[in-house]
């Protein structure tokens, strides 16, 4: 089932005097349980192109459908509302509010989907299961190592069990052996909650566990493959 | 979870929170105890003037008070009495002479209003008996001895009736009361001595204390040394009915001691058999009813009731005779809440800084939270909760330490002993009790509330114009 749908997409940011493409005209789809890296060099437009499709930028001209609903159609708050039931994020440099522990991080977006408490708990008792950090449920994100930080944040993305993850860059300030172990978990939670993921990356390892790999360059899509 | 989130992020930064708590603390403190005091003293004030001076209504003729005329007097007074003694309401009624007239001794004289009264019916209405200072007489309590007169301390101390003197049981007083021994040693040398006024004693004593300690025990030193002739003479003087000179000679039979040197230098008390005599006047008449009521509170309503009974005659109450205690109660309280928002207003700049500087450093965080969905009317709750919890938090401690030290205070009271005669000059007592109600607490909580709620304006507004994209980019 098709759940994301990007049509004649463009960005331009206007500097003084120069018109910057960032995104030049992508089209693009994703079916539900994908699981894709958007790979580039610096530059190339892959966090553009995820903050677009995570509506936390606009773009220029063009259309991005998800789940059918075409995202420039809806106000502000709407976006707001729209990204928390339907997009999980995950950030580069984890992005765990520090005063909460990792229980509170996960269920921070529960709460503000109102839901009720037992139904919460047991959701984060599975995730915090799910990424292996059930012993560190009451820990402090400046208690954990930046591998522990990072599966706490893909937890709390898949929290509310949104349409998809965005993950922009997700490995980039971890250790080989902490970029295995949440690739791990990522993939097995792609598979177990078919939740579609879209990375943006330039890391080796993720794009080798990427089951589809998207290549920009300039903002413009130089390749997009699928592995079998 | 917005309210956890908020409190826990108050102690994100536990030195910055502290000093704006702390500042807080001091400010909510200085308000509320400055508030007390100004209360208490008012208070004070108010309660003297029902208790000592002027009591809830008086009734007089309509043209008495506008020039104290003896001739201006209200007839019938038994049957008005009576009657107002029979209304709802009216705890006691008693009838007064008034003559302005001069108290004189042998080497001072000096204008005083001369009320007669009856003393058992004055005792329903005022606590004046219970200000007698000790030692110089005993409130009219032999009834065969029309003579007596009750005057007030500063009257006694401007007619010379109370002398200073330095004797070996004042010595051993003073040596009881801890005064330092060279202090002691010091004054010894007037050992013997007697002083007519009170400007002679104290400048005797500055030959021998420094103004230091002067200012430390002089108060103690004068009020050890001071003696009243018992029974002192004194004669007073005015016109009679019949407008010819005339008076009496009076004994002191005891002196009353209130914070109102006014009051206390002015109004002498005599029986009104006595002064009814001297003037000259008919029985079943007098210049005054007062009125003392069971509640304040039925002030207004029982003053418009016996304007109705007596539209003859003059009714005034408390508020209308002493106006300008009237207007201190009636906008005490509003002067006390601009009081503190005034505080409570600069303090709100010290809580805007702080949550400006809050949302600048969670610039990054905050893009996160609009990224996953936290909305724009929950980051305002968020950082107003904040900003309301750090404000409650210094406003809370600050009152509690407010309470502990007006309820210590209120018992002991505090003493501006130096500043006497200023105080007593303004009616007001020099010492004071703070006293505040649990509804003026509840005010300030409003108000520190409404001051969180404000100072979280600005930076909230800040971060809602965040843009999510842009804010996570921020290192």
């Amino acid at each position: 089932m098709k759940v994301l749908e990007l049509n004649n997409v463009h960005k331009v940011y206007n500097t003084t005097h120069v018109e910057v493409h960032a995104v030049n005209d992508v089209s693009l789809e994703f079916e539900e349980g994908e699981f894709a890296a958007i790979v580039g060099p610096s530059g190339s437009g892959k966090t553009t192109l995820l903050n677009m499709i995570g509506g936390l930028d606009m773009p220029t001209d063009g259309q991005i459908m998800v789940n059918s609903t075409d995202l420039s159609t809806l106000r502000s708050s709407a976006i707001i509302d729209f990204r928390m039931r339907n997009i999980g994020f995950v950030f580069q440099s984890y992005n765990l509010i520090p005063v909460l522990t990792a229980k509170e991080n996960i269920e921070f977006i529960m709460n503000l989907q109102k839901w009720p408490r037992k139904k919460r708990d047991d959701r984060t008792l599975e995730l915090l299961k799910a990424v292996g950090l059930e012993d560190r449920i009451h820990s402090r994100p400046s208690q954990l190592s930046g591998g522990q930080q990072q599966r706490v944040a893909v937890a709390r993305a898949l929290a509310s069990k949104p349409r998809f993850v965005l993950a922009d860059e997700p490995t980039a300030n971890l250790d080989t052996k902490s970029t295995e172990n949440l690739l791990d978990i990522m993939e097995k939670l792609n598979r177990e909650e078919n939740i579609t993921f879209i990375f943006s990356t330039h890391d080796a390892r993720v794009v080798k566990k990427a089951r589809r790999v998207i290549t920009l360059e300039d903002g413009k899509v130089v390749s997009d493959e699928k592995k079998e | 979870m917005i309210t956890k989130t908020a409190w826990k992020n108050v102690w994100r930064n536990r030195i910055r929170s502290l000093v704006v708590v702390a500042s807080v603390t001091v400010g909510i403190f200085a308000g509320v105890f400055a508030v007390g005091v100004m209360n208490g003293a008012v208070d004070q004030r108010l309660d003297e003037v029902l208790d000592n001076e002027v009591a809830h209504i008086q009734i007089t003729h309509p043209d008495f008070r506008t020039n104290n005329d003896l001739t201006f007097k209200i007839d019938d007074v038994n049957e008005i009495v009576e009657h107002i003694s029979g209304l709802e309401n009216v705890d006691a009624v008693c009838d007064r002479l008034f003559v302005v007239g001069m108290a004189n001794t042998a080497r001072k004289s000096t204008g005083v209003h001369i009320i007669g009264i009856n003393p058992e019916k004055e005792k329903e209405i005022f606590g004046l008996y219970k200000e007698l200072e000790p030692g110089t007489g005993d409130y009219f309590s032999d009834p065969e001895r029309e003579e007596l007169a009750y005057i007030g301390f500063d009257l006694a101390k401007n007619l010379n009736i109370i002398r200073y003197q330095i004797n070996d049981e004042i010595i051993e007083e003073l040596r009881s009361a801890e005064l330092p021994d060279d202090i002691l040693s010091e004054i010894s040398e007037f050992n013997g001595e007697r002083f007519e006024n009170e400007m002679s004693f104290k400048k005797a004593m500055r030959t021998v204390m420094t103004v230091k300690q002067e200012s430390e025990y002089g108060r103690l030193i004068l009020d050890k040394a001071q003696t009243f002739r018992e029974r002192a003479k004194f004669t007073l003087t005015f016109v009679n009915r019949s407008n010819h000179q005339t008076g009496g000679v009076f004994r002191v039979g005891g002196i009353y001691n209130i914070p109102n040197s006014m009051f206390e230098s002015s109004q002498v008390f005599v029986r009104d058999t006595i002064l009814r005599r001297l003037i000259e006047f008919p029985e079943n008449t007098a210049h005054q009813i007062i009125i003392r009521l069971y509640d304040v509170d039925d002030t207004r309503e029982m003053t418009r009731k016996l304007r109705e009974d007596f539209p003859e005659l003059e009714v005034l109450n408390w508020k209308q005779i002493q106006p300008d205690m009237a207007m201190m109660s009636d906008f005490a309280g509003i002067m006390y809440g601009f009081f503190m928002a005034l505080i409570l207003a600069a303090l709100a700049f010290g809580i805007v800084n702080t949550m400006l500087m809050v949302v600048l450093e969670r610039t990054k965080e905050l893009g996160m939270l609009t990224a996953i969905g936290m909305n724009k009317k929950k980051v305002f709750r968020m950082i107003m909760t904040e900003s309301v919890f750090l404000s409650l938090t210094g406003g809370v401690a600050g009152m509690i330490v407010s309470w502990i030290i007006i309820r210590i205070t209120s018992t002991r009271g505090i003493n501006f002993g130096s500043m006497e005669e200023g105080f007593e000059a303004m009616g007001f007592s020099s010492q004071i009790y703070p006293d505040i109600g649990i509804d003026f607490f509840m005010i300030v909580t409003l108000l520190i509330i409404l001051t969180g709620i404000l100072s979280s304006v600005y930076p909230a507004l800040k971060a809602l114009k965040l843009d999510p994209a842009d804010a996570l980019r921020t290192e």
